[in-house]
């Protein structure tokens, strides 16, 4: 894989952090939250599957507020 | 004024334990650094994408880094917009909905400070998201292209910024105009595709049109000054915000009064 090796990790590596940490609060928000706008479970795959669209997409949709 | 002070704070801690604190601002980082990143990885993408026939040659050429920027602004202008639109449309009608409304308002509270703690709330997120988004935009370009001068996209920040702001007074309006926040949030973005569409359509005689402070935006990256009505622009836009916000005290103390 020479790809690899000409990609900039310097400038990727942030992005894959920001990514991570926006993984890891969707997920742990999914978990303490009481109820979901949609099946919970569901929207837990979307959340691990889905990149970074993923757990925006669950903020904005799938988050009840109140 | 210190009930002000407190019911801004209140909105702070809400949107804290959103996590709209962490969220928003994330989303315009990554919406701000993907287009430096896939434009400049473009031939390697291509590359490793395959499916081209062997030998292919794709000569594309290195943009400007001032047309970097602008993709990352209409990025910003378009999901960026979005985002503002469907995080505030239920500041107010959701409140309202779930009865938290009613439960602030028995309390000696005005109903402007009630409609612009929330605004005031949202424009701190909103500044701040769109300020790390652009810088990291403008870190990436500067990295990988070439810089473009601070001073510049500092003015072009801030010119863009009130676009942003008055798209959240907007959303606020609609918000304490119907009950649905979804409502809230189609009326708004209507508003804003119609405005952006005719002032786009019909520059010449909208030129203060808030819609047009993206090209203002544009042309201070271009030409490093401001352009022609720029400021007659920016005057307006903040004076729509301001009467907006007052329509939308208004419209929120009927409505509530009726109910």
């Amino acid at each position: 894989m020479e790809i690899l090796e000409t990609v900039n990790w310097a400038l990727i590596l942030p992005i894959l952090i920001i990514q991570l940490v926006l993984f890891v609060v969707a997920l742990i928000d999914l978990v303490k939250i009481e109820k979901t706008n949609g099946p919970k479970w569901l929207w837990a795959i979307i959340i691990l599957f889905v990149n970074i669209i993923g757990p925006i997409l669950y903020f904005v949709i799938g988050r009840r507020n109140h | 004024m210190s009930q002000w002070v407190s019911l801004f704070k209140k909105e702070m801690l809400e949107m804290a334990r959103n996590f709209k604190w962490i969220w928003v601002p994330i989303t315009f980082i990554l919406l701000g650094v993907m287009d430096p990143l896939t434009t400049f990885y473009m031939p390697q993408i291509l590359d490793a994408a395959g499916g081209l026939p062997e030998g292919t040659v794709i000569e594309i050429p290195t943009p400007a880094p001032v047309d970097v920027l602008m993709m990352s602004l209409s990025q910003f202008s378009t999901i960026g917009v979005l985002l503002i639109i469907l995080t505030s449309m239920g500041a107010v009608a959701g409140e309202r909905k779930s009865g938290v409304a009613e439960l602030i308002l028995v309390k000696p509270v005005s109903y402007g400070s009630f409609i612009t703690t929330k605004w005031a709330a949202m424009l701190c997120l909103l500044w701040v998201s769109f300020l790390a988004g652009y810088l990291a935009s403008w870190y990436y370009i500067s990295v990988l292209f070439e810089q473009i001068p601070i001073v510049e996209v500092f003015i072009s920040f801030a010119i863009y910024g009130i676009w942003l702001s008055f798209v959240l007074s907007v959303t606020i309006f609609f918000s304490s105009l119907f009950k649905s926040p979804g409502a809230a949030g189609a009326a708004s973005l209507a508003f804003v595709i119609i405005l952006s569409l005719v002032s786009g359509t019909l520059a010449h005689i909208f030129e203060w049109s808030p819609a047009q402070l993206m090209g203002y935006a544009e042309g201070v990256l271009r030409t490093g000054t401001l352009q022609d009505h720029s400021v007659s622009s920016i005057v307006f836009s903040v004076a729509c915000c301001i009467v907006i916000l007052m329509g939308s005290t208004y419209v929120f103390k009927k409505k509530e009064l009726a109910s």
